[in-house]
């Protein structure tokens, strides 16, 4: 196996990894708000793709309007959801709230089917095609603009939760929601922060990635999993063990696909997150939870 | 300290329940309903599994799925390839899937809520790259056809009726071992668990055995309700034992309330029958079905928001509301 | 005790409403119409097989009760959706044939519902037309079960021997993971060598997949002549994409089968996908029968008044779902008026040079598909649209 071929799979890695880094972002923000996981995670990558499709192929918009268009209107679904369907359920169990996002992503799947259609619909290339060559490895335009835009929200993230009032308040109520209503905070407002924040991250990867892979109504809930897992994999509940874990998972799975075989790799990396969680159940960078008696 | 006293109207309650239930093949030979009927008994077995090991005992599963299928491919595999008998096809699905959920359960003692989730999705998932690639057990994606039906000794069940009646008295059996699981000391030990982990282990209790022992039948559970999926639709594929089964044996439980075994049954048949509504509701106009037909999903995950948001404690909470009423009218 | 009788009232009026359909009489539509039923995959999935499948026969039943039906009387299709769910598939087919007594099935758009649903036709002996391609439907024969597309026992010998033809002795493999590509796998791996064929690389992705570049990185490593996709769905347009970016100035040649056959490809492609090569019937072009004969009258005749209703031009799965039916209704003509699905199962078996959209059938006992390579023909992507492959070069 030469360097080229490294630094391609690598390349592959980093791709996919920025993508699974982005949705697991969104899981451990909502995690952090509400102890629960949104299942409907992978929906609010769909509709990104799919609304900024809409809004590009239906309302002739010029792409990058387009793209604007549908990610925030996916931002104002995340929010309409958490209020019509979280917000209710008044006493916040997470359990109940991880089946309402299941009920929900059913019904969004299923609202995309009716709206755009089963068949697959696609969005041109941000830039036009053609790639750049890094020391023989080749690395898509398209490509640039996925880790550009997972870069550049990260980094907003990062800004927003470590520079900002909104992001202490967030940063409060994950630690302990109780002693952050004491002091002040609306807990129940940042729930539905989360959600819109979650569903921008989710909407941001599916609008990015859809030049390349397509939309259609049910690509949620494949790429929602390994979201999911990869924030599993990082440790819920810290933004960058998400990231990290993204990342790792999708290194993991190009070097399965290098080195042992494409017919397993999800096996593999699922075998390997397996692994890491019964060594260390919190996750890479999870803290272990010290139960008080 | 004894078991907790029965209730002579739950009683009567329970017998005329499985009357009705029983009473369906003798009134109706409409081979549609009856089918449609006994996949909601199939469901039924592996959400009482579910219920033990979430509802009763708080621990989570998002790949039962995978058991489920474990058992229909063993049962269906033995059967077909090896000429074994149907009983024995049961017994190596329950043997092969009890063997699964002592596997999983091991090392996932040490994990926690969501990561316990993730964990059994992982297993789940792993499961069904098996159930894929294992062609030569499993039939690839084309999946295993000609399974035949269940039979006792010479006498072949093939029946819409027979099957139905077989499934049912099955749930039935699942349901009352089950119930008395729960009223015994174990049941009680399950519930310690789900309380609080610190605590149970105060008291003295075997964590480790429960939390394994618990896992074990609920896997069991699924095992045998695929065995019998497999010999009564005669043809199962991988993509029947997906992640979204898991997920929505999930849902049933949560559904159906915690500390409970009818809630999540009855939660099981509702939500069995959305896609089936048309078994359950007579002498619709096709333009009526078509319609039911394209908005059936839509109906699924509505129905499970407006359960979560407008019955808190679940279906269980619900039953339990109105005997509380009922027996403060009395 | 009040609260037991009323429970107990409960679960009787359940029961009842239950059981009240078990006597429910079939449609008032008019009693003396045959009615066929279709099992397709309308949601879930497989939706985009199902819609232009249900579109296809709704036109041509049309067509056929305008031109005064079959023995002056009306043909009734019923739709059942089974959601690309193997047991909805089950209990739809079953409500079809005992509730609405229909004397043949249409099922189904997937491979695993349409063997989920051979137990049932078997059983009540009526004729099963599936309009699904995997090998397994007529590979493991049942009298009652008849196959439309293109199974992949015919499709692959016929691009193997077009890539020979054109010079390739070592082949990249990529499928995807799900029936189609597994089928497809397993027939051509075990025809290759007869063509003078080596595979040096094979390589699988999985439905949902966002990128695979590294399954093309590693058949590139492995210098092999060309690639062979085989792949029904979304992901064969990235796999395009993908192939064109690494190969640069010389990305491999890709050759394909019936399931690239789409127009969603072309558009998610873009110019990725110039030059792409792919084996299917001649329903896309249907100059590949000949200008002026029977296929090409039928299929042109068809693809106009599809175009014309729908607004789009039918695509390959709206061929089978013509050829499905009108094989049942001609074999429905051919009787005498009164018949059992006994008899139109063995008519259905003695079609012989029917001429369809996907080609010229001619059943027999040991052949429920029907179906020859001369009912095929290599397609090119050039300038963003198929055009005739012609001979390999």
């Amino acid at each position: 196996m030469g360097t080229t071929e490294l630094l391609q799979f690598a390349l592959a890695g980093l791709k996919n990894g920025s993508i699974y880094a982005l949705v697991a972002l969104g899981f451990t923000l909502v995690y952090a708000a509400t102890g629960a996981i949104n299942f409907a995670q992978g929906e609010f990558y769909m509709l990104g793709g799919m609304l900024s499709v809409w809004a590009y192929a239906n309302l002739g918009l010029p792409l990058p309007l387009a793209g604007l268009v549908g990610v925030i209107s996916t931002a104002i679904i995340g929010g309409v959801f958490e209020l019509l369907a979280i917000r209710p359920r008044k006493d916040g169990d997470p359990l109940a709230i991880i089946i309402i996002t299941v009920g929900g992503s059913m019904l969004l799947s299923s609202m995309a089917r009716h709206q755009f259609g089963p068949t697959e619909r696609s969005l041109p290339l941000f830039s036009g095609g053609g790639s750049i060559n890094i020391f023989g490895a080749v690395l898509e335009v398209q490509t640039i603009w996925i880790l550009g835009i997972t870069g550049v929200a990260v980094v907003g993230l990062w800004y927003l939760y470590n520079r900002t009032g909104l992001g202490r308040a967030m940063r409060a109520c994950a630690v302990d929601r109780d002693a952050a209503r004491i002091v002040g905070i609306d807990t129940r407002k940042m729930v539905t922060v989360s959600f819109v924040l979650a569903a921008t991250l989710g909407a941001l990867a599916g609008m990015a990635v859809t030049p390349l892979t397509q939309t259609a109504f049910d690509v949620g809930p494949t790429v929602g999993i390994k979201g999911f897992a990869a924030a599993i994999l990082g440790g819920l509940g810290n933004p960058i063990a998400a990231v990290v874990g993204g990342l790792v998972l999708g290194m993991l799975e190009s070097m399965s696909i290098a080195f042992i075989s494409s017919t397993y790799k999800d096996a593999i990396a699922l075998i390997v997150l397996l692994g890491v969680l019964f060594v260390r159940p919190q996750g890479i960078m999870g803290r272990s939870k010290r139960e008080k008696v | 300290m004894g078991r907790t006293r029965i209730d002579m109207r739950v009683v009567v309650l329970l017998v005329l329940v499985a009357a009705v239930v029983f009473a369906v093949p003798l009134l109706t030979s409409d081979r549609y309903q009856l089918k449609v009927l006994t996949f909601v008994g199939v469901n039924v077995i592996i959400v009482t599994g579910m219920a033990l090991l979430f509802g009763y005992a708080g621990q989570v599963s998002l790949g039962h799925a995978a058991f489920y299928g474990i058992g229909a491919y063993s049962s269906a595999y033995v059967v077909t390839s090896l000429g074994w008998p149907w009983l024995a096809g049961v017994a190596t699905a329950l043997i092969l899937t009890a063997f699964g959920g002592l596997l999983l359960a091991l090392p996932s003692l040490r994990l926690r809520g969501h990561y316990l989730a993730m964990a059994t999705l992982g297993f789940g998932e792993i499961m069904r790259v098996v159930f894929v690639e294992a062609s030569s057990l499993t039939g690839g994606p084309d999946g295993l056809s000609g399974i035949p039906y269940p039979s006792f000794g010479g006498f072949e069940i093939d029946t819409a009726g027979g099957n139905y009646w077989l499934v049912w008295g099955t749930a039935a059996l699942c349901l009352a071992l089950s119930a008395n699981l729960v009223r015994s000391r174990s049941g009680r030990a399950m519930r310690a668990l789900h309380g609080s982990e610190s605590g149970a282990l105060a008291c003295g209790i075997d964590l480790t055995a429960v939390k394994v022992r618990v896992f074990v039948l609920s896997a069991a559970l699924a095992g045998l309700a695929g065995a019998l999926y497999a010999h009564v639709v005669g043809f199962i594929s991988p993509s029947t034992f997906s992640l979204h089964v898991s997920v929505v044996i999930v849902a049933m439980a949560v559904l159906g309330g915690t500390r409970s075994l009818a809630g999540p049954a009855l939660a099981a048949v509702l939500l069995s029958l959305i896609p089936f509504a048309d078994a359950v509701l007579p002498g619709l106009s096709r333009s009526a079905l078509d319609t039911i037909q394209e908005y059936q999903e839509d109906v699924y995950g509505l129905t499970i928001i407006a359960v979560m948001l407008f019955m808190p404690a679940g279906l269980a909470g619900v039953i339990r509301g109105i005997s509380k009423r009922g027996r403060r009218a009395e | 005790m009040r609260r037991t009788v009323t429970c107990a009232a409960l679960c009787v009026v359940l029961s009842a409403t239950l059981l009240g359909g078990c006597a429910s009489q079939p449609d008032e539509d008019a009693p003396d119409s045959y009615r066929i039923g279709a099992v397709l995959s309308l949601s879930g999935p497989q939706a985009g097989l199902g819609e232009p499948e249900r579109r296809a026969i709704e036109l041509e039943v049309e067509r056929i009760n305008d031109a005064g039906g079959v023995h002056g009387r009306p043909v009734e299709v019923l739709f059942e959706d089974d959601a690309t769910d193997e047991a909805k598939a089950v209990t739809a087919a079953s409500r079809l044939i005992e509730q609405e007594n229909v004397i043949a099935l249409i099922a189904a758009s997937g491979t695993g519902q349409t063997m989920a649903v051979r137990q049932e036709v078997e059983r009540a002996g009526i004729p099963q037309m599936s309009l699904a391609g995997g090998s397994v439907v007529t590979a493991e024969l049942s009298p009652w079960v008849f196959q439309t597309p293109w199974p992949n026992r015919i499709v692959v010998p016929f691009t193997l021997a077009y890539l020979r033809d054109a010079g390739v002795m070592r082949l990249g493999l990529l499928i995807d993971s799900g029936a189609y590509g597994k089928d497809g796998y397993d027939v051509i791996t075990a025809n290759v060598e007869q063509y003078g064929i080596e595979i040096v690389a094979d390589e699988q992705f999985n439905r949902g997949d966002t990128d695979m570049t590294s399954q093309i990185t590693k058949i590139r490593a492995a210098n092999p002549d060309a690639l062979l996709l085989w792949a029904a769905g979304a992901e064969a347009a990235t796999v395009l994409k993908n192939n064109a970016a690494l190969g640069g100035d010389s990305p491999l040649q890709v050759y394909g089968g019936p399931g690239n056959g789409r127009i969603e490809l072309l558009e998610g492609a873009g110019d990725a996908a110039e030059g792409f090569t792919f084996s299917a019937g001649k329903i896309l072009i249907p100059e590949a029968y000949g200008v002026g004969s029977e296929g090409y009258e039928v299929t042109t005749d068809f693809i106009d008044r599809f175009t014309e209703r729908y607004g789009v031009g039918p695509d390959i799965f709206a061929g089978h779902a013509y050829d499905g039916i009108h094989l049942i209704v001609d074999a429905m003509k051919r009787l005498p008026e009164d018949f059992t699905p006994e008899d139109l199962r063995d008519e259905i078996e003695k079609t012989s040079g029917f001429v369809g959209a996907g080609g010229t059938f001619t059943f027999s006992p040991t052949d429920h598909n029907g179906l020859s390579e001369d009912d095929l023909t290599m397609y090119r992507v050039e300038d963003g649209v198929w055009v005739l492959a012609g001979e390999a070069r």
